[in-house]
């Protein structure tokens, strides 16, 4: 339909990104080698310490998986740059809900190991053993080491999660955003551990099984949160805004528009929501059942993709009555 | 509001913590037990770490060896007498797992499969076998009983900055 725009840099298959999103995207890829960068280090921290702390041990894990995200984001903004062509006629935008359904499923079956061991050893009453460690010819606490690893590496993670959910909105990218969000409720998991291991201190051995349960309960909560988001995108759910609190208000928008234009009497469209950028179809009932001139609707067409960057591809089709078998919800035949 | 709920149960904890005297603390109480008390340690025959000298095994110097030596001198520190007990590893470790012994030596290193039964000291000696692979060398002792696993771990460090 639009042809191939003849801007330069920055596009998401063939839509080219306004000069906001472009910035966002920038950051965004930035943050996201930091949050590696940070990610690399501090597992590396961890896994010096992990002893015999299943706590220390599900925090450990949850770390190497908040590597998913960012790779998850990076490989697939590179995917979707590509045009889309003749055997990938709707482009590659879904390589976004691929990449996060992997991490997803990923998060999900680690939670659930970890909950499962965590339970095992809880049972078992297997006692944590933390002997001591060499510290410039003294010989103290290991467990001062994991307290100390944790409390290091709870701050960063906040940080980078409140940057990056403000991009995830400007570019409405839901990988970006379910990475944010791990990242902002990582600092619980890191305290969480630390009390652990300061339990066993105090002779609870127990506490460390409990914060590992509190911690793999948290890494299993966010992979079936995600699994369920990204699943349902791939299924075509109505686009929703990028945290999945409620429906896009640009599907409103649009029909608003389209409502509203003099050749037409009702209007109402169905969106699919590829990852970044929304296809688009809108049925139109033209008024006194008289045919719009092409120029009439490609003007239409073209009023629609301007008003929001993630319209580009949609087409306008001009219909006798709307379809309700097409369009569910307050036509008549629809589901809910 | 439930976050920060969690906040402050958590930051109680870390206080509740930091305000305890000794630290850490052996939920068995072994390290307090053997203070001025018995250790009982398993003794498994191996090589120069273990030997079992004469017949008499119930003798308090019929084990000898390297490790014997230096579990004599750590009960010592503590003021404790140590009582002996031979045997098998599998039959000591089985011992120390259900709370019979405080210590078990026979040469054993860091890849001991005893793991399952018991927690490990850090490695205090090296040595290399006929095939020229390297053997860290471990004591056994109950788990979870940090503060006399702490204990140990400081002696054996001391010990063997001695040598």
């Amino acid at each position: 339909m639009s042809a191939p725009g003849s801007g330069t840099d920055v596009r998401f298959g063939h839509t080219q990104l306004p000069q906001e999103q472009q910035d966002a995207l920038r950051k965004a890829k930035k943050y996201e080698w930091i949050t590696i960068g940070f990610l690399a280090a501090s597992t590396a921290l961890v896994f010096g310490v992990l002893g015999n702390s299943q706590a220390m041990k599900a925090a450990w894990v949850e770390d190497v998986l908040s590597f998913l995200p960012p790779i998850a984001f990076l490989f697939a903004t590179r995917v979707i740059r590509r045009h889309p062509s003749e055997d990938h006629p709707y482009g590659y935008h879904r390589a976004v809900g691929i990449a996060h359904v992997v991490a997803a499923v990923a998060l999900t079956v680690m939670g659930a190991y970890l909950i499962v061991d965590s339970a095992i050893g809880l049972l078992s009453a297997e006692h944590p053993t933390i002997g001591g460690f060499n510290f410039f010819g003294q010989t103290i606490w290991l467990g001062w080491l994991m307290i100390t690893a944790m409390v290091l590496t709870a701050g960063p993670p906040i940080w980078l999660g409140r940057v990056k959910m403000k991009l995830a909105e400007k570019l409405h990218d839901k990988v970006l955003y379910a990475d944010a969000d791990m990242n902002k409720a990582d600092w619980m998991t890191a305290l969480a551990a630390a009390v652990g291991v300061a339990g066993i201190g105090i002779g609870w051995w127990w506490a460390d099984y409990a914060a590992a349960l509190v911690i793999s309960g948290s890494i299993l909560h966010d992979g079936v949160r995600n699994t369920r988001a990204a699943v349902s995108a791939l299924m075509d759910k109505r686009a929703m805004t990028y945290d999945d609190d409620a429906p896009h208000p640009l599907g409103r928008q649009l029909d608003t528009y389209l409502c509203g234009l003099p050749w037409a009497e009702t209007a109402k469209s169905r969106i699919r929501d590829e990852g970044h950028v929304f296809h688009v179809e809108s049925f139109v009932v033209p008024a006194r059942g008289t045919m719009p001139t092409l120029d009439q609707i490609e003007a239409a067409r073209e009023a629609c993709v301007a008003m929001d960057w993630k319209v580009q591809d949609m087409v306008i089709v001009p219909v006798a009555e709307l379809p309700s078998e097409f369009l569910p919800g307050p036509t008549p035949g629809g589901e809910h | 509001m439930r976050r920060h709920t969690l906040v402050a149960v958590l930051l109680a904890g870390v206080m509740l913590v930091a305000g305890c005297g000794t630290y850490p603390v052996d939920p068995q109480g072994t390290l307090e037990k053997v203070r001025g008390g018995t250790l009982r340690v398993g003794a498994s025959p191996n090589g120069d770490w273990v030997r079992i000298s004469g017949q008499d095994t119930l003798g308090t110097d019929a084990v000898q060896g390297s490790e014997a030596e230096l579990v004599r001198q750590f009960a010592q520190t503590l003021g404790a007498d140590v009582e002996w007990t031979i045997g098998t590893e599998q039959v000591l470790a089985e011992e120390l797992k259900h709370g019979g012994l405080d210590l078990v030596i026979g040469g054993l290193d860091d890849k001991t499969p005893w793991s399952t039964h018991a927690g490990l000291t850090r490695p205090y000696a090296e040595s290399r076998d006929g095939r020229g692979s390297l053997h860290k060398h471990i004591m056994l002792v109950p788990m979870g009983e940090n503060a006399f696993l702490l204990e140990l771990d400081a002696f054996l460090k001391s010990a063997a900055a001695q040598a």
